[in-house]
């Protein structure tokens, strides 16, 4: 079935393009983009149960921008009333009035912009889906979950606690400016499950999750993931520490999709170009990896949590190839930021929601596969570690720095698996050499989209990543 | 509105509800150097309601949740009450009741947004920048929030509060070398002085880190923590005292017992504070209608009163709890002098230091710290740290003296022992 577009944004698009006609005569460019988004969430666990309509992107709001005199400005509300436009349009001058009064005293200056172009656009884009998070009996999924958290918890003594989790966002955006008229349904959801160990008073952690665009029909295959988490989190009851040093590693697609993500995800975000924050700016069409890093990033080029038809400045999505046969060739870009730069917008501008401004901001960032089995990668490394299961990572766009935790690193010796397994992991380095190191990479390709990222420690968006496992060497500790 | 929903929850008989209305007036500001990228408005609302229902003849509690945008009609309002009293007897939870009206002091604090952000504005506009070291790029946000909180057993407790915050990106350059250190503050209102002081410092860290040398392979080395990288450490211990982890047996911290037969160094004691100076968690009820106040959480290493929200609270059969937002520290007694006796590394800057309080592991990769030795004092970056909290509070020193860090006034200097340092030398 197609996820039908939101009826109450269909009720009050006359209303918001009366808005537009009645500020456009006091701006130079008037846009609006007005956002209802419904959930589900069942959270279940040994000692917590709870159903809710909330996830990360549930919203309902309208934010407006415009544009006087050279400097853009937006305002965001939660009641718009469609009976009503002049009133929003009294409100959203005196607010803005109001900043422009005090940055005059301030003596602040505007950085120069031009005008944001108005193209006719017009797009109706509905998504398949085989459920809809807002018509879904919560009831069965109730049951499935908490009957995986009783069959996760009988595995072992050492378990104190077990969750699954389970959560579908049904998206409805429009967008409107004077010429253009698009708006847009689909539907993702994300699930996970959690197994809690304790042996001697220390807690051991593992962590399953699953991403895709589409319905809560993705939730059939929680149970597997929560055998997975019981079995890493029993695993790591007997992990050791790691020796730190410099290693060959083998990094599994989840791992692999991370260093995409802090490598050349944030690297190449463009409004970092503007502000002179990204290293990156200066390598266009420069080596930054070996013949084998080919690296996509778009809303078109995987189907996942964020896999939008247009983002929330109104551009269209796109499918951008970042670093090919590891020469980089381009960045993402928002489109204040793109009318800065002088290139095209890429289809990244996001926002955390609508009361939030737009950055340039991943979608899918993903490495593309190889020939190289995972069994010859293994054969060829004489000590190193196979890394398993992303916790968390942070970029540094200036200077190329990466930092990586990872779940777990399963220990290699003379071309084979030993068996022993060392946590947790901090892989650190230098971006080049890590990408300039990647000698294999796997024919097969995943896509993980469970988690969010911000900006710097703000704005926090749905992306997905990903990839085939790869070799290369890393600074673990 | 809220009086409308009020009265269908009532129609629809669910057998207990909570109410979180908060309304925000925000401005904000982007700048690029010192010129305006663009400036923000808002004006928003956010309800949220929770439903509770009795499941088997009260063997158990159930609950669901929803926001209720602010434009829904009567009928929208009455068919999400309705789905979440179906919902609600879904899930199965061991009973508990809801927080009844209890005195406490409401946060009551006049909020003038011209004003807050004309003082970030010209705190920012007036640093001492020079051709080394100037600021890249700043956002200021200032919010005036007015909250209420209703619930079926009685409490409405109205709060209006400042919350505010700057991001701040600081760069600095030598022969054609540029580096950059990033910023975000969090506060009630903008104390401009701190604000200038903290950020003249982050110049200062910015020109060092211009000369540093890849951080040695140390293996296991002392190290002082001097900045806000300090509150994730003391986090771990406010964490493993919160009831749900205690209840979901996540922590074995019990009150009266040390949190170690081991502990040799400096004794922590965290305390939770109602109010601390500009913090802008300052609240007088938490998000369930609890009155924050002042209490001990841990003394000298024990824990004393364990705190949390209400349903896992109410599991430990402690009726006086609530969630704590501001946090002080103590137990420091060290002077500076005794703290910086070298050999030691002195990490100031990271990509990102976590500590995880669940499994204790210490993470951050080293962006600037200078490394002790004895004779001299020299810069570092790159490698990383890594170790258990576990091990480390054992043994670990802090200052008497104390900074704070919005909602965290911790000691300014915490040493632990035998970090494991990554070096980054070839």
């Amino acid at each position: 079935m197609k996820a039908p577009f939101s009826a109450y944004l269909s009720g009050i698009k006359p209303g918001l393009r009366q808005l537009i006609r009645l500020l456009r005569p006091d701006y130079d460019y008037v846009s609006v983009l007005a956002t209802d988004s419904k959930g589900l969430s069942v959270r279940i666990s040994r000692h917590a149960r709870t159903v809710g309509s909330e996830t990360m992107t549930t919203e309902r709001g309208v934010v407006v921008r415009l544009c006087k005199e050279g400097q853009y400005s937006e305002y965001a509300l939660s009641s718009f009333d469609p009976a009503r436009p002049e009133a929003a349009a009294a409100e959203i001058r005196e607010a803005l009035e109001a900043q422009r009064a005090l940055l005059a005293e301030t003596g602040v200056q505007p950085y120069p912009t031009p005008l944001l172009p108005d193209e006719p656009v017009t797009l109706f884009v509905e998504k398949e889906t085989e459920q809809l998070p807002e018509e879904t009996d919560a009831k069965p999924l109730v049951e499935k979950l908490s009957a995986l958290i009783d069959r996760m918890g009988e595995q072992s003594e050492e378990l104190v606690e077990c969750m699954a989790s389970a959560q579908s966002t049904h998206i409805s955006k429009l967008f409107l400016t004077e010429n253009r008229d698009m708006s847009q349904s689909y539907v993702y959801s994300e699930g996970f499950a959690v197994a809690v160990a304790v042996r001697e008073g220390r807690n051991q952690v593992g962590f399953e999750s699953l991403s895709s665009l589409g319905g809560p029909e993705l939730f059939d295959q929680l149970p597997a993931a929560g055998d997975k988490a019981v079995k890493t989190a029993l695993e790591l009851l007997d992990a050791g520490r790691i020796e730190p040093g410099e290693y060959e590693i083998i990094a599994s697609p989840e791992v692999t999709g991370l260093i995409a993500h802090e490598a050349f995800g944030h690297g190449v975000e463009m409004d970092m170009f503007v502000k002179n924050r990204a290293l990156g700016k200066e390598y266009i069409d420069k080596r930054v990896g070996s013949d084998l890093v080919t690296m996509h990033e778009g809303a078109l080029c995987a189907e996942n949590v964020t896999s939008y038809a247009f983002d929330d400045e109104g551009t269209l999505a796109g499918d951008v190839i970042e670093i090919d046969k590891g020469i980089l060739k381009t960045g993402i870009c928002d489109a204040l930021s793109a009318l800065r730069l002088g290139v095209a917008p890429t289809g990244n501008g996001k926002r955390e929601n609508f009361a939030h401004k737009a950055y340039t901001r991943m979608t899918n960032t993903l490495f593309d596969s190889g020939t190289d089995s995972l069994e010859d990668m293994i054969a060829s490394i004489e000590d190193g570690f196979l890394l398993e299961g992303m916790e968390s990572g942070m970029e540094d766009p200036k200077h190329w720095g990466i930092q990586c935790i990872v779940k777990l690193g399963r220990e290699i010796k003379q071309g084979k698996l030993t068996g022993r397994i060392v946590a947790p992991i901090i892989m650190t380095g230098y971006v080049p050499d890590l990408l300039g190191n990647i000698s294999m990479l796997s024919p097969h390709r995943e896509v993980f989209g469970s988690g969010g990222c911000g900006k710097g420690y703000k704005e926090w968006v749905k992306v997905s990543d990903g990839g085939p496992y790869l070799k290369t060497k890393a600074r673990l500790g | 509105m809220l009086e409308n929903i009020v009265a269908l929850l009532k129609e629809s008989g669910v057998h207990a509800w909570e109410i979180n209305d908060v309304k925000t007036r925000g401005w904000e500001f982007y700048f690029i150097r010192h010129a305006l990228d663009q400036h923000r408005a808002k004006e928003l609302e956010h309800i949220q309601i929770r439903v509770f229902q009795l499941v088997e003849d009260g063997a158990f509690l159930g609950s669901a949740s929803a926001e209720l945008p602010p434009t829904a009609s009567e009928a929208e309002a009455k068919k999400l009450i309705d789905d979440l009293a179906y919902r609600a007897t879904l899930v199965k939870n061991k009973p508990y009741t809801l927080n009844p009206p209890r005195p406490g002091q409401p946060m009551e604090a006049p909020v003038d947004l011209s004003a807050i952000a004309g003082d970030f504005l010209r705190a920012v506009r007036s640093l001492p920048e020079t051709v080394g070291e100037d600021v890249n790029s700043y956002e200021i946000f200032v919010n005036d929030k007015l909250r209420r909180f209703l619930n079926s057993e009685g409490v409405d407790i109205t709060e209006r509060y400042p919350d505010s915050m700057i991001e701040v990106v600081v760069n600095a350059r030598r022969d054609g070398h540029e580096i950059e250190l990033y910023r975000n503050f969090q506060s009630g209102t903008c104390d401009g002085e701190d604000l200038k002081e903290k950020l003249a410092k982050a110049m200062a860290y910015g020109r060092d880190r211009l000369r540093t040398r890849p951080t040695p392979k140390l293996e296991k080395a002392d190290v002082l923590f001097s900045g806000a990288d300090a509150c994730e450490i003391y986090s771990f211990f406010v964490e493993r005292c919160n009831a749900g982890m205690i209840v979901r047996r996540m922590s074995d911290w019990t009150p009266g017992k040390p949190i170690s037969e081991e502990l040799r160094g400096d004794k922590v004691s965290v305390f939770a504070r109602r109010e601390l100076p500009n913090s802008s968690k300052n609240r007088g009820y938490d998000s369930e209608g609890a009155p924050i106040r002042d209490a001990v959480i841990l003394r000298e290493g024990v824990p004393q009163e364990i705190l949390g929200d209400r349903m896992f609270s109410s599991y430990m059969g402690l009726e006086n709890s609530f969630m704590p937002s501001n946090i002080e520290v103590t137990g420091g007694s060290c002077s500076e002098e005794e703290l910086r006796k070298a050999p030691y590394l002195e990490a100031v800057e990271f990509s990102d230091f976590q500590v995880d309080s669940l499994t204790g592991d210490i993470f951050g990769e080293i962006r600037l710290a200078y490394w002790h030795d004895g004779e001299t004092v020299t810069p570092v970056s790159g490698g990383s740290l890594s170790g258990s909290m576990f091990d480390f509070m054992k043994d670990m020193r802090m200052s008497k003296a104390q900074t704070q860090y919005d909602e965290m006034r911790i000691p300014s200097l915490t040493l632990l022992k035998g970090v494991t340092v990554t070096g980054a030398e070839s």
